[in-house]
């Protein structure tokens, strides 16, 4: 999350905890840019009002070097002209100043779902459902309580259902930077999520890591 | 050909000068074009400089407005969200009751900065805009923004067709009849133009529920809604009519071949 307003930053980054996702946040463009090439990020909130350089030059950059991860853009410039250059600069949705907090969400949700080219907002794989939008598992229907790891895990896994993901990108995509991450936590919580939804749910490619779903 | 040269050369120099100023005026034409006699041209020079000031000037004032306006938003998203905080802690009166005047200030500002915009524009002669290029950024950034809703949107618009607006402002009232048939259709949507001698007729068909003939001119009213239950803010419609009217054009609302709503933007063509 890239927003230079500290106390908006700070309950933007609570809110997004509390959905389940794991947040870098960076004040400014040059920080948002060295993490943007060193991290692998699901999604970039972007507010484009930043100190210095504008968020759309930031933007540009990013695509023309290749970064296709999907951005929202926070702005307070919303005219549908501003629009139209943000999406022909790479933006890949906007939300309006000032903004409720579910519309942040359920864009992030749209975005992290269109990335991963799945159609239907429930993710589905054998016995076990996923909603992202009320971060509900079920197994053949029975409600199943995960913790925010074991959430974050599973949510990842079946957005890619049928790659092998390894140790370390799920490492990467469970905590923030910064937190104390050690990939054998990883190994504890695919444990877990066997032990509740089944030992087949999570296969193990031995020496890559892990795989739900069949191989496409 | 040679007729015209007659005409042009058998006109005085200050009859010349009125009928490019006129031009200007209308806003077919930016300056005072063409070379004079050596007196009238210090005149018309003056002129010149007096109008690249008068447009300097109202950018600067439209530039400041945009500032205010949006200088103000990031301290109304911290207000939405220290409301949400207020729902969290077991207040929903007072999150509502925040929430409801951040939402009118919000609506405030987005008015007055297009009309800001707007009139400023009007103060600016020689306004032309084609509605190609608006239109294909727009339908770019609908599919984009609609993408979940994997909407067919046909753009039928004639490459030569220019309204005497400014672009900003033509992505502003066109963006909100395209945003508002993207949010409504159920599968398509359509945008075309067509021309008159003095006007441009931009139609936006869709195929979702339509408005009923009895609503239609209530929603082009300020704050009003067609349904409450709509994404978006409900205002759009009228701010298309009051550019749309500042513009010296209007908007009408039809029900649409396509089964839902048909909305007819009217413009002065820009040669």
């Amino acid at each position: 999350m890239v927003e230079d307003e500290p106390q908006l930053a700070r309950q933007l980054a609570a809110a997004l905890n509390d959905a389940g996702y794991a947040v870098d946040t960076a004040a400014d463009g040059t920080r948002a840019d060295f993490l943007v090439h060193t991290e692998r990020y699901d999604a970039i909130v972007l507010d484009l009002g930043l100190p210095g350089r504008d968020g759309l030059k930031w933007l540009e950059d990013w695509r023309t070097q290749g970064i296709a991860v999907p951005v929202l853009v926070l702005t307070a410039r919303s005219s549908w002209h501003e629009k139209v250059l943000g999406i022909d600069r790479g933006a890949d949705d906007y939300v309006a100043k000032p903004f409720r907090i579910e519309e942040v969400l359920a864009r992030l949700r749209g975005l992290i779902r269109r990335a991963s080219g799945q159609a239907t907002p429930e993710l589905k794989c054998g016995a076990v459902n996923l909603d992202p939008r009320s971060s509900r598992v079920t197994l053949e229907g029975t409600p199943i309580r995960l913790t925010g790891h074991e959430f974050r895990v599973l949510s990842y896994l079946m957005h890619h259902r049928g790659r092998i993901v390894s140790q370390l990108e799920l490492t990467e995509h469970i905590y923030s930077r910064g937190s104390d991450r050690e990939s054998n936590t990883v190994e504890v919580f695919v444990a877990r999520l066997r032990r509740k939804l089944g030992a087949a749910t999570i296969e193990t490619v031995r020496g890559l890591g892990y795989r739900m779903g069949d191989a496409p | 050909m040679a007729g015209l040269w007659y005409v042009r050369r058998g006109l005085s120099p200050v009859a010349q000068l009125r009928t490019r100023l006129a031009a200007v005026h209308t806003g077919a034409e930016r300056r005072v074009a063409g070379s004079y006699p050596a007196e009238v041209q210090p005149l018309v020079d003056d002129l010149n400089e007096l109008l690249d000031h008068q447009e300097k000037t109202v950018q600067r004032a439209v530039g400041k407005a945009g500032d205010l306006a949006h200088g103000l938003k990031t301290p109304l998203a911290l207000l939405a969200q220290e409301a949400e905080s207020a729902a969290r802690m077991g207040n929903p009166a007072l999150a509502e009751s925040i929430t409801q005047q951040v939402d009118r200030m919000r609506r405030q500002i987005d008015h007055h900065l297009a009309h800001a915009r707007a009139a400023a524009s009007g103060a600016m002669p020689g306004a032309r805009t084609s509605v190609l290029k608006s239109a294909e950024g727009l339908v770019r950034t609908m599919q984009q923004l609609h993408a979940d809703k994997r909407l067919t949107i046909d753009c039928t618009v004639d490459r030569d067709h220019a309204v005497r607006a400014h672009r900003h402002d033509l992505d502003e009232m066109l963006g909100n009849l395209l945003d508002n048939a993207c949010k409504w259709a159920a599968t398509r949507v359509r945008v075309e133009s067509s021309a008159t001698p003095a006007a441009i007729v931009i139609l936006v068909d869709d195929d979702g529920p339509g408005i009923a003939e009895t609503l239609r001119e209530a929603v082009l009213q300020r704050g009003v809604r067609a349904d409450e239950a709509a994404p978006g803010s409900g205002f759009g419609l009228a701010i298309v009519r009051d550019l749309a009217e500042l513009y010296g054009g209007r908007i009408a609302l039809d029900k649409s071949g396509l089964g839902g709503l048909q909305a007819r933007l009217q413009l002065p063509r820009a040669t």
